[in-house]
């Protein structure tokens, strides 16, 4: 028998008590994959959200206040004076519209110069982009699918037939379900084409977003507005270091509950084995020795439940976060800070009761009943 | 013969001075000797074969066993696990490991590989003829084979002294007399000096010398009265 073997044996003589500790340090550690889990998969919904389209921010008329995707028109001359704001690369127009789209009576038809669709929100899965000007379509994944379309129908919008060219997705909830085609086709439904909706902006390459941004809010604040995808990181973000804050903040829990729990244990191990240490140390076992069989039993118990604990997370959350509507993401950082915070236990709550064994005098512990 | 054991002038006493437990003792223990130790309860025996086994420090005079001198806290481990062999009253076994297992716990501090402490163990099982309960829990043993268990483990490390402290005193007399047989002819087997501390004086006449102990200091250590009637054991 190894003296690893032996250390491995050892908690598991006083069962229930070994299995109470598990059970305490396995909770926390669920949670903090879970958690964990769970705030991967928002970050990367949230960055793929973000960084799909190339737009920094985008520019709405000022009455539509927040909202993006308004229908509320500004004036399209709007686009050239925001390309001239120095600072600006591009500024490509988008024009929103509810209209009949196939069996729909009102559905979002989204216009914006083919060249700038890569500032727009989308990735093409299936397909290909609308020509300018042309009798063509590329639908969103989400309404393809709830109208059983595919590249190759056509579909009927505001009377004239479009051919279906392309599949996106997106991460933008309001974009899932429109369909897009060039800004000159919705202009001519629309009967309008001095108008438009928004106006999406990409910074020159080192310019900082939130000042080009600003700068525009100086200049033309009174006619239009900027929404900014920096602020909107900036309120995710915010709440994603919630997150994270709850999720080390529960970690810094199950280490002092998870800790407690396990001195608790170690310590009546170590009482109830009075005697016997005595014993090991008339053997010849040094304190250093001793020292680590307790403090490796208790590393035994808390590794335990790291590995029951990141299984029962990652099963728990693969089948519960989707009725939630996420989608959790499990990078092995996870597992580091599961098993990190699992040994930091595993030490502290053992070395307590490891000082009391080791200072136990040989002749009294022996004399032990 | 050269001795083992050489004591001068040893004193211990607790709660301040107040309980003197070893007042001033002298003795040598010769190598391959085997010695019993009597004396009432409280009279110091104890603390004596604590003082043996390096268990506990004196507070003055000199011990040294076998070598080192144990007036110090140095090597004080590497002394118990090389040199002595602990016998108790009880036989101290862990309870879930098996029996070979058990045997092999002092050997934690040598060098040898997990096959040689295997082997090992297994060959002292065979010494003390429980080969064949080699993968038994301790529960599943008699109490004298649980302390013949305790024997073989003590002679593990191949110590140069067994200390025995009343290792009869928790059996019934024909489990004791077996004990005691395969103590003394391990001792002359492997040479091996034996220690034993008894207050049963039907034990004490199966050694060679018997050291008496009484308000912490030795009477009648050659006394040969209390050897006249040395008898062998069954």
């Amino acid at each position: 028998m190894s003296f690893l073997k032996f250390i491995i044996k050892n908690p598991f003589r006083r069962k229930n008590s070994a299995i109470l500790s598990i059970v305490g340090i396995c909770i926390g550690i669920i949670v903090i994959v879970a958690l964990g889990g769970i705030t991967n998969g928002l970050v990367s919904t949230f960055e793929d959200t973000i960084h799909a389209g190339g737009a920094d921010f985008s520019i709405s008329g000022k009455e539509t206040g927040d909202s993006a995707y308004g229908t509320n028109t500004i004036d399209a001359n709007w686009t050239d004076k925001i390309a001239n704001v120095s600072g600006v690369e591009e500024a490509y127009p988008i024009y929103v519209i509810l209209t009949s789209v196939g069996d729909d009576y009102m559905n979002t038809l989204i216009g914006i110069d083919p060249n700038g669709t890569q500032l727009a929100d989308i990735s093409m899965t299936e397909g290909r982009l609308f020509k300018d000007n042309a009798s063509e379509v590329i639908l969103g994944k989400i309404y393809a699918d709830d109208n059983n379309l595919s590249v190759g129908d056509s579909l009927k919008i505001d009377g004239e037939d479009f051919d279906i060219v392309g599949i996106y997705e997106t991460g933008d909830s309001n974009m899932a379900g429109a369909v897009f085609t060039s800004i000159k086709k919705v202009a001519e439904i629309n009967d309008d084409e001095d108008s438009i909706s928004n106006i999406y902006v990409k910074v020159n390459k080192g310019e900082d977003a939130q000042t080009v941004a600003d700068r525009i809010d100086s200049m033309y604040g009174d006619n239009i507005t900027t929404i900014s995808s920096v602020m909107e990181m900036e309120q995710m973000g915010s709440m994603l270091n919630m997150l994270r804050a709850s999720s080390w903040g529960i970690s810094l829990l199950a280490i002092v509950v998870g800790g407690l729990g396990i001195i608790n244990t170690m310590l009546m191990s170590v009482f109830e084995r009075t005697r016997e240490i005595g014993v090991l140390k008339a053997v010849g076992w040094s304190n250093r020795k001793i020292l680590t069989m307790i403090v490796g039993e208790s590393l035994v118990i808390t590794i335990v439940s790291a590995i029951i604990g990141s299984v029962i997370g990652v099963v728990l959350c693969l089948v519960l976060a989707p009725m939630m509507g996420l989608s959790p993401v499990f990078t092995p950082d996870i597992f580091v800070q599961a098993f990190i915070i699992a040994i930091i236990v595993g030490i502290i709550g053992g070395l307590y009761p490891a000082s009391k064994a080791v200072k136990l005098p040989p002749t009294e512990a022996l004399r032990y009943e | 013969m050269s001795n083992v054991v050489e004591i001068n002038n040893l004193m211990k006493s607790y709660e301040n001075g107040h309980i003197k437990a070893l007042n001033g003792i002298d003795l040598t223990i010769w190598e391959g000797e085997f010695v019993s130790i009597i004396g009432p309860s409280g009279s110091g025996k104890s603390t004596l074969l604590n003082m043996l086994g390096a268990l506990d420090l004196p507070d003055s005079g000199s011990i040294n066993v076998a070598g080192y001198d144990l007036t110090s806290n140095k090597k004080l481990n590497e002394f118990r696990a090389k040199k002595i062999g602990f016998v108790f009253q009880l036989h101290n076994l862990i309870p879930n490991l098996s029996v070979v297992e058990n045997i092999e716990i002092p050997m934690f501090t040598s060098n040898l590989s997990n096959s040689e402490m295997r082997s090992k163990a297994l060959s002292l099982l065979e010494q003390v003829g429980l080969k064949d309960k080699a993968s038994q829990k301790p529960s599943k043993l008699s109490g004298g084979e649980r302390q013949r268990v305790a024997i073989a483990r003590a002679l593990a490390n191949d110590p140069s002294i067994i200390l025995a402290d009343e290792p009869t005193g928790s059996l019934d007399s024909k489990t004791s007399n077996k004990i005691l047989k395969l103590l003394i002819d391990l001792h002359k087997s492997n040479n091996v000096t034996l220690i034993i501390v008894t207050h049963d004086m039907d034990v004490a006449r199966l050694a060679d010398r018997i050291i008496e102990v009484l308000d912490g200091q030795l009477v009648n250590t050659s006394d040969d009265s209390l050897l006249e009637n040395k008898i062998d054991v069954e």
